[in-house]
Order: C-alpha cells, then sequence, then structure tokens
C-alpha cells in the first residue's frame, strides 16, 4: 500500500485508508481511481500527486541554469508594465500611502489601455507556455535564487510554480470537459498567489500561499468578449 | 531624527479604547481617526497598548531595496514575460475560467516583479523606472503629470540607498565616543584645575572642545538633524524614555544596592529631565510663538524653569544660582 502526495498543497492519498467520506473504500489502490478524480482540498488532477517513495531530492546542482539575458524595461510589455505599476500600489497600500497607490492604479490602467489585442487566442497557446514555465522556466529560476541564497525570490518562485500546477490541471480538465466545467459552480481566484479554486468548498486557507480564505475573489461572467 | 510614527488601520479600530489615553500628546484624539503625525512622537504606547492590532509604527524610511543579482532579475522577468503573455491570451479567451486566468497570471507577473527589484514604491529602482516612461516616446493619452506627481511623492521619502549600514553604525558609534570623550576631558578639566594643575587642565579643556567639533560632524554626516520640529520630538521622546523608563530602573537599583550618591544622581537627572520633556513639547506646541522666552538651570540639579524660583523644585538649591538662557 503506497501514499501519494499533492505537489501543490500537499495533501495525502493513503491508499489503505482510501476516502471514505467521498466514497472511496479503503484498500483502494492509486491506479484505481477515477481519471478526473482531484485533490479534494484544491483541485489538482491525479498527474500532479508524486508517490511518497518518489519525492525528488532538493538538489538545486542537478539543474543547469539556462539564463537568458534580457535588457530589462525595454524587454516589458504594456500590460508587464501594467503588472509592475499594480504592485507598486501594492506596495503604497501596505504603507497606508494612498495617493501614491491610486497614481500607481491610473497608470496601470492606462497601460493596460494600451495593450495591444492577441490576433489568434488559443488555448493551446496556454497549454505550450505552461508547459515550458514548467520545464524550463522554474528550474533555471530556482537554480540561480537558491545560488544567489535570494529567499524572496524563492519564495516567489514555489508561490508561482504551484499555481501554474493548478492551471495546468484545469486546462487538463477543460480540454476533457469544455466550456461546460464551470457551469453550476464557483470560481475563486486568490488575490494574494493568483491560485484558482474551481469548485463550491472552497478550502479554509489558500493551499499555496495559506492565506485565509475571505482574501479570495470570486470570479463572475468572463462572456463580455463572446 | 524619529524613527517611526504610529498608523491607525481604520478597518481594525474600533475607535473606541485604550489609544486616546496612553498617548502622551493627544495625537491619536483625532475627528477623522488619522493619528496627527505632527504630535506623534513614535513612541509606540499607542500600539502597544491596541487590543485590536490595529496600530503599526510605520517607519519613515524603509530598508534598502534588496540587492538583486542580474541572472536572478532575468530568470524571474523571463518567467514574467510568459505571465504576461498568457494573461494577455486569456484576455482574448471567453468564460468564467479564463477571466480568472487572466487575474491570476496578473497577480503572478506582479509578484515576480515584485521580487526582481521593485518592491518598495521609493526605491531607486522605481524612480529610475517612472524617470524612463518620462522620457520614453508616449501616447497623447500617457498621464505625464501623473507620473511627475509620483516621482516627487516619492522622491520625498526616498529610501536611503548606498549609505552602507556599516558606516551609519560607524558613525554613530563614533559620534557617542567622542562626545562621551567631550564630557570626560571636562570632568578632569575640572579636578586639574582643582589641583592647581592649570596646564594640564587647559589641554583637557581644548581636547574636550575638539571631541564636540568630531561629534557634531559624525552627527551630521549620519544624517540625524531634522527640522526644529523633529529635533524637539526627538527630545520629547529621548527625554520622555529617561525619565519613565530608564532611571527609574536606575534609581531602584541603586537603593537596593545601598549606593547612596547614585540614588540621589539618578533621582534628580530623573526629575530634571521630566521637566526637560515637558519644556520640549511646550516649545514644540509654540514652535511659531516669536515672544521671546528664558529659561533658567539649575547648576547643581539639571532642573530648567522659566522663572527664578525661590529655591530649585528638585533639589532645593537658592534661585540665586540658577544661569539664565
Amino acid at each position: 500500500m503506497a501514499k501519494y502526495i499533492c505537489a501543490i498543497c500537499g495533501f495525502v492519498y493513503d491508499e489503505e485508508k482510501g476516502l471514505p467520506e467521498a466514497g472511496i473504500k479503503p484498500n483502494t489502490k492509486w491506479k484505481n481511481l477515477p481519471s478526473d478524480w482531484v485533490c479534494p482540498i484544491c483541485g489538482a488532477v491525479k498527474s500532479d500527486f508524486q508517490k511518497a517513495d518518489d519525492l525528488p531530492s532538493n538538489d538545486v546542482n542537478k539543474l543547469a541554469p539556462v539564463v537568458e539575458h534580457l535588457d530589462s524595461m525595454k524587454e516589458m510589455s504594456p500590460l508587464q508594465i501594467s503588472a509592475l505599476c499594480t504592485n507598486l500600489a501594492r506596495g503604497c497600500e501596505k504603507q497606508y500611502k494612498s495617493q501614491e497607490a491610486s497614481l500607481f492604479k491610473e497608470l496601470a490602467e492606462y497601460y493596460r489601455s494600451i495593450s495591444p489585442r492577441e490576433n489568434n487566442p488559443d488555448v493551446s497557446q496556454l497549454v505550450e507556455l505552461i508547459k515550458k514555465d514548467l520545464e524550463e522556466g522554474y528550474a533555471n529560476a530556482n537554480a540561480v535564487a537558491s545560488k544567489a541564497k535570494d529567499r524572496g525570490a524563492l519564495r516567489a518562485l514555489v508561490w508561482s510554480e504551484k499555481v501554474t500546477r493548478i492551471l495546468n490541471s484545469l486546462l487538463t480538465r477543460y480540454k476533457k470537459e469544455g466550456e461546460a466545467m464551470t457551469d453550476n459552480t464557483g470560481v475563486y481566484v486568490c488575490t494574494i498567489c493568483g491560485f484558482i479554486y474551481v469548485g463550491d468548498k472552497l478550502p479554509d486557507v489558500c493551499p499555496v500561499c495559506k492565506v485565509p480564505n475571505f482574501k479570495f475573489e470570486k470570479i463572475e461572467g468572463g462572456h463580455e468578449h463572446a | 531624527m524619529l524613527k517611526k510614527y504610529a498608523v491607525r488601520n481604520i478597518r481594525l479600530c474600533t475607535k473606541d479604547c485604550l489609544c486616546l489615553y496612553v498617548c502622551p500628546t493627544g495625537a491619536t484624539d483625532t475627528e477623522n481617526s488619522i493619528i496627527d503625525i505632527t504630535k506623534c512622537l513614535g513612541c509606540g504606547d499607542c500600539a502597544e497598548a491596541c487590543p485590536s492590532g490595529a496600530i503599526s509604527m510605520v517607519p519613515f524610511e524603509y530598508p534598502n531595496q534588496q540587492e538583486k543579482t542580474d541572472e536572478v532579475v532575468s530568470s524571474l522577468k523571463s518567467l514574467a514575460i510568459s505571465k504576461s503573455k498568457q494573461e494577455s491570451i486569456a484576455i482574448g479567451l471567453t468564460g468564467t475560467l479564463f477571466k480568472a486566468f487572466q487575474i491570476s497570471n496578473h497577480i503572478q507577473t506582479e509578484d515576480l516583479i515584485r521580487e526582481a527589484g521593485y518592491m518598495l514604491p521609493q526605491s531607486e529602482n522605481t524612480l529610475v523606472f517612472l524617470n524612463s516612461q518620462l522620457e520614453g516616446n508616449q501616447s497623447k493619452d500617457f498621464p505625464k503629470e501623473k507620473v511627475k506627481l509620483l516621482i516627487e511623492l516619492l522622491s520625498k521619502n526616498k529610501v536611503k540607498e548606498k549609505m552602507k549600514d556599516k558606516t551609519y553604525e560607524n558613525l554613530m558609534a563614533a559620534f557617542t565616543g567622542e562626545a562621551e570623550a567631550n564630557r570626560k576631558y571636562i570632568a578632569y578639566a575640572i579636578k586639574a584645575e582643582k589641583e592647581g594643575k592649570l596646564n594640564a587642565a587647559k589641554l583637557f579643556r581644548a581636547a574636550s572642545d575638539a571631541e564636540t567639533i568630531h561629534a557634531l560632524k559624525h552627527f551630521e554626516v549620519a544624517g540625524k538633524i531634522g527640522s526644529t520640529a523633529n529635533n524637539l520630538k526627538d527630545g520629547v521622546a529621548g527625554e520622555t524614555h529617561e525619565y519613565k523608563e530608564m532611571y527609574p530602573d536606575f534609581v531602584k537599583e541603586a537603593k537596593e544596592s545601598g549606593n547612596k550618591a547614585a540614588e540621589m544622581t539618578f533621582t534628580f537627572a530623573m526629575k530634571a529631565e521630566q521637566t526637560h520633556a515637558h519644556l520640549y513639547q511646550e516649545a514644540l506646541d509654540n514652535i511659531d510663538e516669536t515672544e521671546e522666552v528664558f529659561y533658567f538651570l539649575c547648576p547643581i540639579c539639571g532642573n530648567i524653569e522659566k522663572s527664578v524660583p525661590d529655591k530649585c523644585s528638585i533639589c532645593g538649591a537658592s534661585g540665586s544660582k540658577f544661569i539664565k538662557y
């Protein structure tokens, strides 16, 4: 009998115990769980679980850094500058500087408004970008940040990588279920780390960054481009 | 210079309790609930007393922006580029899920950029960014005046960059050492004068003045001299700490160890510091008053009064000994 651990929130599925409250009897093997089974805490799909014995060691030296050199500001898209500005607005709010915060928000709004529209946006492009982030982006950035002993960067990378895995999980489900996936169910985003929860039983704390769930925002609509 | 001031989080505050009476200056007692920064001494009494945890001590100056290596910055930024691209694609897709994707990717981009050297709004990095936006080619809708205003507001409480913490510490350690040497040499000079060793006394006087010159320069370079209003506040805070916290303990310990002379010098100082704190506060309240005020110093215990008393209210010395300022 083995145990499987959710890479996003740490939930443990123990084959011996099963999940009687969800109708899964004790001694139910991992491979016999339905393929559309998701983590009861955070909603991750089965492929985001790892067998307890197979957890990789944290040997950062194994990761070969592939550093792309970018000329900082010139590379930023308007949408990215908009995120820089909303980030600085948050920084001002933390310091109780409300005038500065609202000026940064206005500036962010300006950059958002001049951001060019994607020509032929498609879900498969999201899948590709997420795949690249998960395969290269985080490995590279984690290796570099570990080497520099940059705690803040490592913290941001842990959150963002977990959130990206959940987005990947949701896209996997979306491919099977389509738009119906969000019919008659809640969609929430954690306003601190960006974790997305699709379902009706919000976890008490965010599975990624652990803030209490009153910091989640319920998402409504989203059909205005239709 | 004051290091911190109190700020009330109105969402947590119930406005009906302790900070109103623990505040020594009434800074917390305002109509609009915003703590009056011109009265705040930065003592932290209100924050300690608040049962709701609604008052924070906010620093005037934040630490420097953490140094980021070029590799960390570029690896975080390339991830941020990917997240922004995903946000942009999600904007073009319909449905609640992709609206959530937009927001999620925006939040991730914010966080990655924050850790790429943009945590503090008043850091050099932020100011460089804002200035670069002013210089670049922008459309006619670019809110130029707002960016200028932001630069002005943020420069006011700009983080002091590059004053290495170690050098600051060294300046303050040298200030303390020089200040101590100055008083010590005066004590030695008085002793030498009493013994008739006048040349030695002269040298001690000259050296003590030299140490004053050093101490004042170190203090100035360390950036510790603020506006007179702020300096008065610092005076109130320093003297209040001494008479409320430091000397009461010292007096008690001197008493317990049976050291009468120490008990007396501590007691005199404690009482004198209380009058100093009171006078500093009064001077702060009347900072724009132009009518001349005189102060009279008791040369025995350090008490200061605003008129010559018959006898010093602290040590009982005759009023005729008081020195006028």
